[in-house]
């Protein structure tokens, strides 16, 4: 009995130690009261709703570390909690945590909700973080996201893994660099991609 | 123009000073030239590059085998963390820290600071733990610089757009 | 528009922020462009010698020590780069190539006897020796006082003077000669 009030202790200490310094924690630190209000009022809603509450977390460090102001804030939290809860409803209740944070972004960049649905539909099964990474990309560069969406798509179906999508990230980047055109870039890397990846797509559990 | 006392000479100016501009592309090409100009220093780095039995899918984000246990990091305490090696080209940079969502954005973390490699080359290899990842590199403690190598992520709510990052968990 | 200044965008290059360039690239491109253009006479020698230039200032960009004056100090990398570039072509050649581009855009937009005489300017430009071009294109074309053309290029304002003035009088020569042809 006294070993395991001896664990329940250490384990209390220890889960107090680590809460200290979790992302959440250093809210109290680094924003002001009204900010921290507004903020951690969206938080709780989003989980409430079970949506990746440590992204939004995440947000209002990233602009308490770019000394932005408490309101700008509370709006980039306040959209970013929409953006996770659209990316989640056209991924799919049962997508990860993060594929829905992907996904947020993609939505961010300009990608619809029904160009996420086609990717998922596309990837069933599968982990889709990386392919939503590219093509958030992709649009980021100036490519349309429809082009981007279609291309990554068809990367999707014809079932390349994660490495063949960052090393097709980097040649599109790459022409692009060298003065292509964006869209054009991005359709004829992927049809290359396609070609050299061939058979069929392997199984790739989430 | 008072050392021509030539109206000729006057319109000879004139018609010099409207000479078409280069075509279009010259913006393009001049630039490629200088991205290649700028990755040459990135070849100093080469032994560093990903090795395969490594799990981490980036472009960017290099894997350092032999420097895994190096760096401790408190709020890192996943055991699935995977190192990654940040880089940046910077020659006249005084300090570069590698700033993120795995690190809560806070930019008085020692343990994050890149060392500088020789060269204008600042690296930094840090466990991550799985999971997408946004950060950038500040440098001089002002400037926030977006890996130019990485994947972007278009959120510029707070200033310049940040790098992306995607790390898997170990087999 | 980029409000940015030269000194901000050389920083945040200097940074690592290669892209910024670019904002040099597009401000500075067309006046650089001009002077080559008319240094050397025909546009591909300037195109390749203004890429030179911008690649130039990129790689040596720690050690301009004004950044507020980046354009001057670009110009002083271009100026340089159109003597070697002009030394060498005057080796391999002494024909006169006219600006085929310039002309080409030119006819689209002048009549017959516009085109003429801008093709009359090229060739009595060719015909300068290149040190009294390259002062009278600094002082007439692009604007410069004698004390920024002397910093530019290393010579001393007297001697810019002379070669302005000798320009001018061979400019005045030439042309006349084809006008009475």
């Amino acid at each position: 009995m006294r070993l395991a009030w001896c664990a329940a202790a250490m384990l209390l200490t220890a889960s107090i130690a680590s809460a200290q310094h979790t992302p959440i924690s250093r809210l109290n630190k680094v924003l002001d009261a009204p900010t921290r209000t507004a903020v951690l009022a969206i938080i709780d809603s989003a989980r409430v709703e079970g949506l990746p509450a440590e992204v939004l977390v995440n947000k209002a460090l990233e602009g308490a570390g770019k000394q932005a102001a408490g309101p700008r804030i509370v709006a980039a939290v306040h959209k970013l909690a929409g953006e996770l809860r659209s990316s989640r409803d056209a991924l799919g209740p049962a997508s990860r945590d993060a594929e829905i944070t992907a996904g947020a972004h993609a939505i961010h960049a300009g990608v619809t909700q029904a160009e996420l649905t086609r990717l998922r539909r596309a990837g069933v099964g599968r982990l889709l973080t990386t392919p939503l990474m590219v093509l958030t990309d992709l649009v980021a560069r100036g490519v349309p996201p429809a082009t981007a969406s279609t291309a990554v798509v068809s990367l999707e179906r014809a079932g390349l893994r994660d490495a063949d999508f960052t090393a097709y990230q980097r040649s599109v980047r790459q022409d692009i660099d060298r003065g292509a055109d964006p869209a054009a870039a991005t359709t004829t890397r992927a049809r290359g991609a396609e070609l050299r990846r061939g058979g069929a797509p392997p199984t790739r559990g989430p | 123009m008072p050392d021509i006392d030539n109206t000729r000479l006057e319109a000879v100016v004139a018609e010099l000073r409207r000479t078409p501009p280069l075509d279009a592309s010259f913006d393009r090409r001049v630039m490629r030239a200088i991205r290649s100009a700028a990755v040459r220093p990135l070849r100093l780095i080469s032994p560093l590059m990903p090795m395969p039995r490594w799990r981490v899918w980036s472009a960017f984000a290099a894997v350092a085998a032999g420097m895994l246990a190096v760096a401790v990091v408190p709020s890192v305490h996943s055991s699935h963390a995977q190192p990654v090696q940040f880089v940046l080209v910077a020659p006249d940079a005084k300090t570069v820290q590698v700033v993120g969502d795995f690190n809560g954005w806070d930019v008085s973390r020692p343990a994050y600071a890149a060392e500088n490699r020789g060269g204008g080359v600042w690296s930094l290899t840090t466990p991550i733990p799985p999971g997408h990842h946004r950060y950038a590199f500040l440098v001089d403690d002002s400037l926030w610089v977006p890996d130019p190598a990485a994947p972007r992520v278009a959120d510029e709510d707070f200033g310049k757009p940040n790098s992306a990052l995607v790390v898997e968990d170990a087999p | 528009m980029d409000g940015r200044s030269d000194a901000v965008i050389v920083q945040q290059v200097l940074a690592g922020d290669v892209d910024a360039f670019a904002t040099l690239v597009a401000r500075y491109r067309d006046s650089c462009a001009r002077y080559a253009m008319h240094m050397l006479g025909n546009r591909e020698d300037a195109d390749e010698v203004l890429q030179d230039a911008f690649v130039r200032a990129y790689r040596s960009l720690g050690r301009c020590e004004d950044p507020d004056r980046f354009g001057a100090w670009l110009f002083r990398i271009l100026v340089n780069r159109c003597r070697t570039a002009g030394a060498r072509r005057a080796r391999r050649t002494r024909t006169f190539v006219a600006d085929e581009g310039a002309l080409l855009t030119a006819a689209e937009e002048h009549p017959a006897e516009q085109w003429a005489w801008r093709e009359e300017i090229d060739r009595a430009l060719a015909e300068l020796r290149p040190e009294q071009r390259e002062a009278f294109l600094l002082k007439y074309v692009e604007g410069l006082g004698y004390d920024e053309m002397a910093e530019l290029t290393g010579v001393g304002v007297s001697a810019l003077k002379m070669r302005v003035m000798r320009a001018c009088d061979r400019l005045r020569v030439l042309l006349e000669e084809v006008r009475s042809a």
